[in-house]
């Protein structure tokens, strides 16, 4: 066997359209798993008012649940529990949806833990401080201890959100038309695995890589304010 | 047609959660084994083979784990090599542990000050001497937790070797979900099996990260 | 901050990477294994499926078993040699053989074009009848313009799903799942409405599924099963050929339909 790609050529439209399944799962993940994120992270704030004994609350706990049961178990178990297992109980979601489902719930799961650490690294005074300056506790916790957690943990979250990227590829699985399954669609035509999997792990490549520089360049636009005084 | 009593299923499970184990072994101890090796050449190495390692690291932290064990399933043999999902599944996984503990490694080493270099090169030590007594033993340190932790990334990697016909927990799964019927049942017995895999282990890495820096080691 | 380069290490890298790239350039082609390479090793490797009752699934052990299977026993038992067993998924059975990881494919393989222009085909040895199934109360369909609008989960690189794909009107929604097991799965769950399969699948699922039992909605096509192997391996591809000959004079076929299919051999399959 001999390395030929001019039999992917007819099929550059499927290519076109896995690839953009993978952007808007991408995308709609990276906002709204961040938004999870925080909410989480909010809840699970031992500085905040939500554990006034010292202790995690109710609510704390189910979420420290819910980020221990995503982080232990893998991506594929838990798109196969969601696809095949909830219709079972009669919560039949669509393949997309239970992709986009299981992919916001890591990336909330894995992110909350990331904040977690830029906030445990903020200093408690601070945080009681901004309360005794009058501020609600909503927003102490946005100005005192989100944002300098965010832009501590920046490089953090670019890997992060990468990571959920590239492990999209496994919702080809469940029969969502994104860039692995379009791959797949076509070794099945063509019988030339390798080289269609060499193509797509190239766009894969490409992919992080532009996440990453978008991601910085946001980054640097976000906390320009930071960079000087603090670096 | 044959009936699967739940007991049929736990057993079979845990039978088959044993290669889950035995693969997530083989891939890191490859993977510590390569890491290590990278780990060295590129902190004592030439420009280009720096750069090179670098690359190496780039593309499997770049890339899905899912292409790349398709990638050696499918691509081996292209380039003649024979080579089954046994292989194949170990081979990916053994490679993409080193990359990503090449990159944890690195960070580590050189998060010992430069000082420390400094020092036992004046002593006198050569390079593997500095390395061996002086760096590596700090290193080390600051390198356990989170390589615990990246094990469990090793554990929850094996599930995609199902993909490409490796039978472990995942693969059992779906194929006693297509004999028996009980999809809620058998993967939430899947996703307890890698909980109870998993699980100790994060807790481990958490609890040494936090003695380390508990301890006022920065 | 790391200078202190140690060159003879680093040259023995650069060697050895070189060396590897060589390899890699080389890309020696998996040379296929004929009737003589395998009266030598004296082990038949054949491709099963596991996935796909009752051509094969598996026990409360967990081995494989069903016609297929059965298939594989009897012409090891014939050619006298050790059988291999290697359990394949739907989308993998031709890359493993193109691979020369398996000898024969014998894994409900149906023939169609794209398939003949990569791989041969023995004389046909089992029965198939493709046909879009749906749950007890749908509506049959007269011809393939009714499929429309209708979302139909398959088995990616199947001959349905190459079927399917040339006949359905442009607004199905067709589902490719990686395997037979989460083809079916997705239909049991409710996930799609209907699926195209074979017709002794569907009957297998019925049985075990009575409030969801497959079925027929429209016919796709007759496509009986063949056993794969590489293109120009006339030796083997001859003998095999005598052998399913002589399993459909001796009756083993047809018994072994009573097994697994308990239903008759169609006229075109028995002697």
């Amino acid at each position: 066997m001999t390395l030929d790609f001019s039999t992917l050529l007819p099929y550059t439209d499927v290519i076109l359209e896995g690839l953009v399944t993978t952007l808007w799962l991408t995308v709609v993940t990276t906002v709204v798993g961040i938004a999870l994120a925080v909410v989480v992270a909010y809840f699970r704030d031992s500085a905040s008012d939500t554990a006034r004994d010292g202790r995690p609350s109710l609510v704390g706990r189910l979420l420290g649940g819910y980020v221990e049961v995503i982080r232990n178990t893998p991506f594929i178990v838990q798109l196969f529990f969601l696809f095949f297992g909830l219709p079972a109980l009669g919560i039949s979601i669509s393949a997309p949806v239970a992709a986009l489902l299981a992919m916001i719930l890591n990336l909330g799961a894995y992110t909350a833990e990331i904040l977690r650490a830029g906030i445990d690294s903020t200093l408690k005074g601070q945080h009681e401080a901004a309360r005794a300056l009058g501020l609600s506790r909503l927003q102490s916790f946005r100005h005192v201890v989100l944002v300098p957690a965010f832009s501590r943990v920046y490089p953090s979250l670019i890997s992060q959100c990468i990571i959920v990227m590239l492990g999209s590829a496994v919702v080809s699985q469940i029969s969502v038309f994104d860039l692995t399954y379009a791959a797949n669609f076509i070794q099945s035509r063509n019988f030339r695995g390798f080289e269609v999997y060499l193509v797509a792990t190239a766009i894969y490549l490409l992919l992080a890589v532009g996440l990453r520089l978008l991601f910085e360049f946001v980054g640097r636009r976000l906390f320009a304010y930071r960079q000087g005084g603090s670096a | 047609m044959t009936d699967f009593t739940l007991w049929d299923i736990v057993r079979n499970l845990m039978l088959a959660g044993r290669w889950t184990v035995v693969l997530s072994l083989i891939a890191f101890t490859g993977g510590a084994i390569v890491g290590l090796v990278l780990t060295l050449a590129r902190m004592g190495g030439l420009k280009p083979i720096r750069w090179l390692i670098r690359l190496y690291v780039d593309l499997f932290q770049g890339t899905p784990l899912l292409m790349q064990l398709f990638l050696a399933y499918f691509g081996a043999a292209v380039l003649g090599f024979d080579v089954s999902a046994w292989t194949a599944a170990s081979v990916a996984l053994t490679l993409f542990t080193s990359a990503f503990l090449c990159d944890i490694w690195r960070g580590c080493v050189e998060a010992v000050p430069s000082g420390q270099w400094q020092a036992s090169r004046v002593l006198g030590l050569n390079y593997l001497q500095s390395m061996r007594h002086v760096i590596l033993p700090q290193a080390l340190r600051l390198a356990v937790p989170p390589t615990v932790g990246f094990s469990v990334q090793v554990i929850k990697g094996t599930a995609l070797a199902s993909v490409i016909g490796f039978v472990e927990l995942t693969k059992a799964g779906t194929m006693l979900n297509n004999a028996a019927f009980a999809p809620f049942t058998i993967f939430a017995l899947v996703a307890l099996g890698y909980f109870i895999l998993c699980y100790p282990l994060s807790r481990y890495a958490r609890h040494l990260e936090k003695k380390l820096y508990g301890a006022g080691i920065r | 901050m790391f200078a202190f380069a140690k060159n003879r290490f680093s040259r023995r890298v650069v060697l050895a990477l070189c060396c590897t790239v060589v390899a890699c350039l080389t890309a020696l082609s998996a040379q296929a294994s004929d009737l003589e390479t395998i009266e030598q090793r004296g082990t038949l490797r054949v491709a099963v499926p596991q996935d796909f009752p009752p051509f094969g699934s598996v026990g409360t052990d967990l081995q494989p078993q069903g016609y297929d299977i059965d298939m594989a026993h009897y012409l090891a038992d014939q050619m006298d040699v050790d059988l291999k067993l290697v359990t394949v998924t739907s989308a993998n059975r031709i890359p493993f053989l193109q691979t020369d990881k398996v000898d024969l494919v014998i894994s409900s393989l149906g023939k169609n074009p794209e398939r003949a222009a990569v791989i041969d085909f023995t004389e046909a040895y089992a029965p198939f009848f493709l046909g879009v199934f749906g749950t007890p109360e749908a509506d049959p369909i007269d011809e393939s313009a009714g499929l429309s609008g209708k979302t139909i989960g398959v088995t990616r690189g199947s001959v349905e799903d190459m079927e399917l794909s040339d006949l359905a009107p442009s607004d199905t929604t067709i589902q490719r799942f990686e395997d037979n097991a989460t083809t079916i799965s997705a239909f049991l769950s409710g996930q799609v409405s209907y699926i195209a399969t074979g017709n002794v699948v569907a009957a297998q699922i019925a049985e075990r599924n009575t409030e969801r039992a497959p079925t027929m909605v429209f016919q796709i096509k007759n496509s009986p099963c063949y056993i794969g192997l590489t293109q120009d391996n006339d030796a083997l591809k001859a003998r095999v050929d005598a052998l399913i000959e002589q399993a459909k004079q001796d009756g083993t076929l047809e018994s072994m339909s009573q097994k697994w299919f308990h239903t008759a051999l169609p006229d075109d399959l028995s002697s």
